[in-house]
């Protein structure tokens, strides 16, 4: 315990001492800022709460779709291209059914607001949950579920020992890539101008866009520290604690060896699992009516097996009313789009396919400075000890802090470095894309790196490989899996990002680049929204998202796995 | 009177491609209680999905498996299983692992700990109820599979391959404990089948040996071994045994 | 491997658990019953193909049955003891009687159990490390400390709970 706090002080002094110093530094520039900037805990506060309202939300909504999507082979067929494509629609697509559904019920009421950032937020978080969930619960041991099926755990206990504790490693890590999501959509989504009205909740997204607006660099960089502040004691006392803690979960290989676990810095703030009193009292709290709900359901399982006719029957109803619906459902959409489809095109949707290779090439441009230069770190950082215990808590602060806060700050940069508003927003829709693609690529590229076993690499240097040969022969070829992984989760960032950053709003100018991301937000936030190029644009940006996934990543990332995969 | 578990005219297939995949063919025999019955086979004869149909994990094409006269059903609390790669729960402990039968048949928790704890204490495991999986060696996590599978007082214990991932020492050891828990009267089970690729394993530990061919298992003898325990290995009639097996299947 | 016939190699400083720092109790039991089974004597060599495990692997199995008392060794040929028929006559939990008397007399378990006592209190895993590392270094620290949990496991002489990282003695069952 004691370790633990000396730890915690030492990382508190860090960071205090940076925040005051900016503090002092902003309070002496601009008091008019500082002020404005006392408000911030508050502020702080409503972002962090809609925060996690909207990852219980996801976690349940992750656990009940991807133990479904796993279980049931029938909805399976349904719920997993339907979360494929979930996953591509970008979070800007969301918005209008987030505006209708809940500010129009509401009739513009903050409640109907607040509920329409936490919904959006939500879209941002889950989809990689549940995949994360599906993906647990379909590799557990055939084993370990044979047993679990042999002494009899059903239903209730057979998810809390089995399905839940299996799922935790990967509940844990797409958790933690979901707030880092979320961050990055609270910021954009806490003010937003919709048919003419601009629509505004108390945050520090706000707060960051409106200083930016104002082009008040004081409060954005007060803003953006405190973001950081609480990304960074969230992740202190409560992301690395939980990584720590399941790594309990995680399973053996079958010959019994432990899978080396990467060192972290952070190993000590383990000391969330040492609260074993909230632990105790919550668990007592739930047992009995946990026992209450498996003794009723195996009552229930009793009864039904005495009468197998009438439990077919009950499922041969199910199936068909589950039919029904979803072609009543399939077929509406359909009819629409088709309908759609037939009435004369908007002039707009002319532009679509150079929207499509615009923002492709922004992003393939960014892509590219990324590797440029995620891979040499990446592998300076695997190779020495040293340097990675320095650099990769630094590196995290950065990876942390979600790219549309730092929007002000690029744009500002980019006005500085180019000539006119025009390549100034081209510069800074790159760099924003480039933002929210190299963090996948280094951490992936590391955790390759660093999974290299020492054998293969001591072997290397023993004939002489160095330089360029050692790159070619060993280090690419070792990475390539991790590289893969990396990039998709990547390019699955950039296409987000492109919302944000192809329309921008700075010092009360708008900064915009022909595309895909542009387009949306026209459709959307146009005095007059345009509900159908929406729907062409949404279209055009799943198919593109889904074409890249099925033609390239998927089939490279098949002939990596089986070519440079590290076992033997 | 009923045999402990009648196996009749089991077959198994699997169709794929709209070709069918004979994996066991007619396989028939009985177990009384006081057996231990070892099944053995080359790799890939169908005996691990024998025993999985045996347990009631799996259904049989056609052909039926009857347990003190009633088909088996897939969770029956009389039979218990021990698996080869031990199918330990990583994060659960000793003594939650050992319980985990019994939890799922709802014995109330006092009662749980009681029995569990005389099942560890009777595979020697008393002193690591709290340790995790991952601190045992392989031997240890073998017995907790075992403890596992008697707390639940099955009357027939099913093992497959349940030493193939030890080492030769710990294997060894464990076979002789196995021989001493089903020789007391005093503790479950009654009667154990076990599956093994390892003849010598076979004639050391069993009553009666079963030997199946390779794909598709068909029964090719069931022998009645006779030598009285301990066995030892040396002796001329031990591998004399195991030649016969040996000729049998090759 | 040495050449005490007399009892067991507990001569040496606080560096003498490390023989048995590996092992498992069922290896050693499976060793001396496969040199029963051949008639308590054999050489080594004959033992590793008897067993199937090439020297690497059983070297320091039979350097762990030879400082529990359990075999002794000269000239490559390896023998069992009283002691060893005695133990592979008994049933579980005599066994564990008995190597718990020899393992009690262990210096380095010794300071340990000391330690708990005089501290009154469960120790953590740091404190039983530094004070180990003081004596045979940090690397063989983490094994001795491994090998320390694992037969005092087995003994019943010592409770250790992975999650909190504490160890506390207990008694034994009886």
């Amino acid at each position: 315990m004691r370790a633990t706090v000396r730890g915690l002080r030492r990382w508190f002094r860090y960071v205090a001492g940076v925040l005051i110093l900016a503090g002092i530094v902003a309070a002496i520039a601009a008091p008019q800022a500082t002020l404005n900037a006392l408000q911030l805990p508050l502020l702080a506060l409503f972002s962090t709460s809609r925060m996690v309202v909207a990852y219980l939300l996801s976690l349940v909504f992750a656990i009940a779709y991807g133990h479904t999507a796993a279980t049931n082979k029938r909805a399976a067929v349904v719920l997993l291209p339907l979360l494929d494509v979930l996953q591509s629609i970008p979070i800007l697509g969301f918005f209008p059914a987030a505006l209708v559904f809940f500010v129009a019920t509401f009739h513009g009421h903050p409640i109907g607001i607040e509920l329409a950032v936490v919904f959006l937020i939500f879209t941002s978080m889950s989809w990689n949950m549940a995949f994360g969930v599906y993906e647990s619960l379909t590799t557990i041991p055939q084993d370990l579920e044979a047993a679990a099926a042999s002494f009899g755990l059903t239903g209730w206990l057979r998810f809390r020992h089995l399905a839940f504790p299996a799922a935790i490693p990967k509940l844990v890590y797409n958790s933690i890539l979901s707030w880092t999501n979320g961050w990055f959509f609270l910021v954009a989504s806490e003010i937003f101008t919709a048919g003419g009205t601009e629509f505004q909740r108390p945050g520090l997204g706000a707060f960051i866009a409106i200083a930016g607006r104002n082009g008040d660099t004081a409060s954005i960089a007060i803003g953006i520290g405190v973001l950081a502040a609480v990304v960074l004691a969230l992740d202190i006392f409560l992301w690395r604690p939980l990584g720590a803690y399941s790594e309990r979960f995680r399973m053996e290989t079958v010959t019994g060896r432990e899978i080396p676990r990467v060192p972290s810095p952070y190993e000590r703030f383990r000391w969330l699992p040492r609260l074993p009193g909230v632990r105790h009292w919550i668990l007592t709290r739930l047992q009995p009516i946990a026992a209450g709900y498996h003794r009723l359901s195996l009552r229930f399982e009793r009864a039904y097996s005495g009468h197998p006719k009438v439990i077919k029957d009950v499922r041969r109803i199910d199936l068909a009313l589950f039919i029904v619906v979803f072609v009543l459902v399939v077929s509406t959409g359909l009819i629409g789009l088709v309908q759609m489809f037939l009435r004369p095109l908007p002039p707009a949707a002319a532009l679509l396919p150079s929207a499509a290779l615009l923002s492709f090439s922004r992003l393939l441009l960014a892509y590219g400075i990324a590797l440029a230069w995620t891979i040499p770190v990446a592998a300076f950082l695997g190779e020495s000890e040293r340097a990675s215990r320095y650099l990769t808590p630094v590196l995290e602060l950065f990876a942390s802090l979600p790219a549309t806060a730092l929007l002000p700050v690029i744009i500002g940069f980019a006005l500085v470095v180019t000539t006119s508003f025009g390549s100034a927003a081209q510069l800074a829709a790159i760099l924003i894309a480039l933002f929210s693609m190299q963090w996948y690529l280094l951490f992936n590229l590391i955790a390759g790196v660093r999974s290299i076993p020492d054998d293969l690499k001591e072997a290397a240097r023993s004939f002489g490989l160095r330089g360029r040969t050692y790159w070619r022969r060993l280090l690419l070829p070792a990475i390539t899996p991790s590289l893969l992984t990396g990039s998709i989760t990547a390019w699955g960032a950039g296409w987000n990002a492109l919302i944000v950053s192809e329309y921008i709003q700075y010092a009360n100018r708008p900064f915009e680049v022909p595309g895909l991301g542009s387009l949306l937000n026209h459709a959307v936030f146009d005095p007059v929204p345009d509900s159908e190029m929406l729907l062409l644009t949404i279209l055009a940006m799943i198919v593109v998202v889904l074409a890249m996934n099925k033609l390239l990543w998927r089939p490279l990332y098949r002939r990596a796995s089986h070519r440079f995969r590290l076992e033997v | 009177m009923h045999a402990l578990l009648e196996v009749k005219d089991v077959t198994k297939s699997y169709f794929e491609n709209g070709k069918e995949f004979k994996v066991l063919d007619l396989v028939r025999f009985d177990l009384a209680e006081r057996d231990f019955v070892c099944v053995v086979g080359p790799s890939g004869c169908g005996k691990s999905t024998l025993l999985r149909i045996i347990v009631g994990l799996d259904k049989p094409t056609s052909g039926a498996v009857l347990f003190e006269g009633e088909p088996i059903r897939a969770d029956n609390p009389q039979v218990a299983m021990v698996f080869q790669s031990f199918a330990l729960f990583p994060w659960l402990t000793v003594q939650q692992n050992v319980e985990i039968g019994l939890e799922a048949k709802g014995t109330p928790p006092e009662e749980r700990h009681r029995i569990a704890r005389k099942f560890i204490d009777a595979v020697g495991l008393t002193g690591f109820e709290d340790a995790f999986p991952r601190e045992l060696s392989g031997g240890m996590k073998q017995r907790v599979g075992i403890a596992r599978a008697l707390a639940i007082e099955p009357l027939l214990l099913c093992m497959d391959e349940p030493f193939s991932s030890l080492d030769p020492l710990t294997a060894q050891n464990l076979r002789d404990e196995i021989l001493q828990l089903w020789a007391n009267p005093d503790l479950p089970p009654k009667a154990v089948l076990m599956v093994t690729h390892a003849i010598e394993e076979a004639v050391y530990l069993a009553d009666r040996v079963i030997v199946l061919s390779s794909r598709p298992g068909r029964m090719i003898a069931e022998l009645e071994i006779d030598l009285p325990r301990p066995r030892n290995r040396k002796e001329p009639e031990f591998y004399g045994w195991v030649d016969e097996i040996y000729s049998l299947i090759v | 491997m040495s050449n005490s016939g007399e009892g067991v190699g507990r001569t040496g400083g606080v560096t003498d658990f490390h023989p048995i720092a590996k092992v498992s109790v069922g290896q050693i039991l499976g060793l001396v019953e496969a040199i029963d089974e051949v008639g308590g004597l054999a050489d080594v060599a004959t033992i590793s193909q008897e067993v199937d495990m090439d020297l690497d692997r059983l070297g320091p199995i039979l350097g762990a049955a030879e400082f529990l008392g359990l075999v002794t060794v000269e000239d490559g040929d390896v023998r069992i003891t009283d002691l060893s028929r005695k133990l592979l006559h008994a049933n579980v939990r005599e066994r564990k009687a008995i190597v718990r008397d020899i393992i009690d007399d262990v210096p380095v378990f010794h300071l340990i159990t000391d330690m708990a006592r005089k501290a009154g209190r469960p120790l953590s895993r740091q404190e039983i490390l530094e004070a180990l590392s003081a004596r045979v270094g940090s690397h063989q620290a983490e094994d001795l400390f491994k090998a320390l949990v694992y037969w005092g496991r087995y003994v019943e002489l010592v409770r250790y709970d992975s999650q909190s990282e504490l160890l506390t003695l207990r008694t034994p069952s009886k």
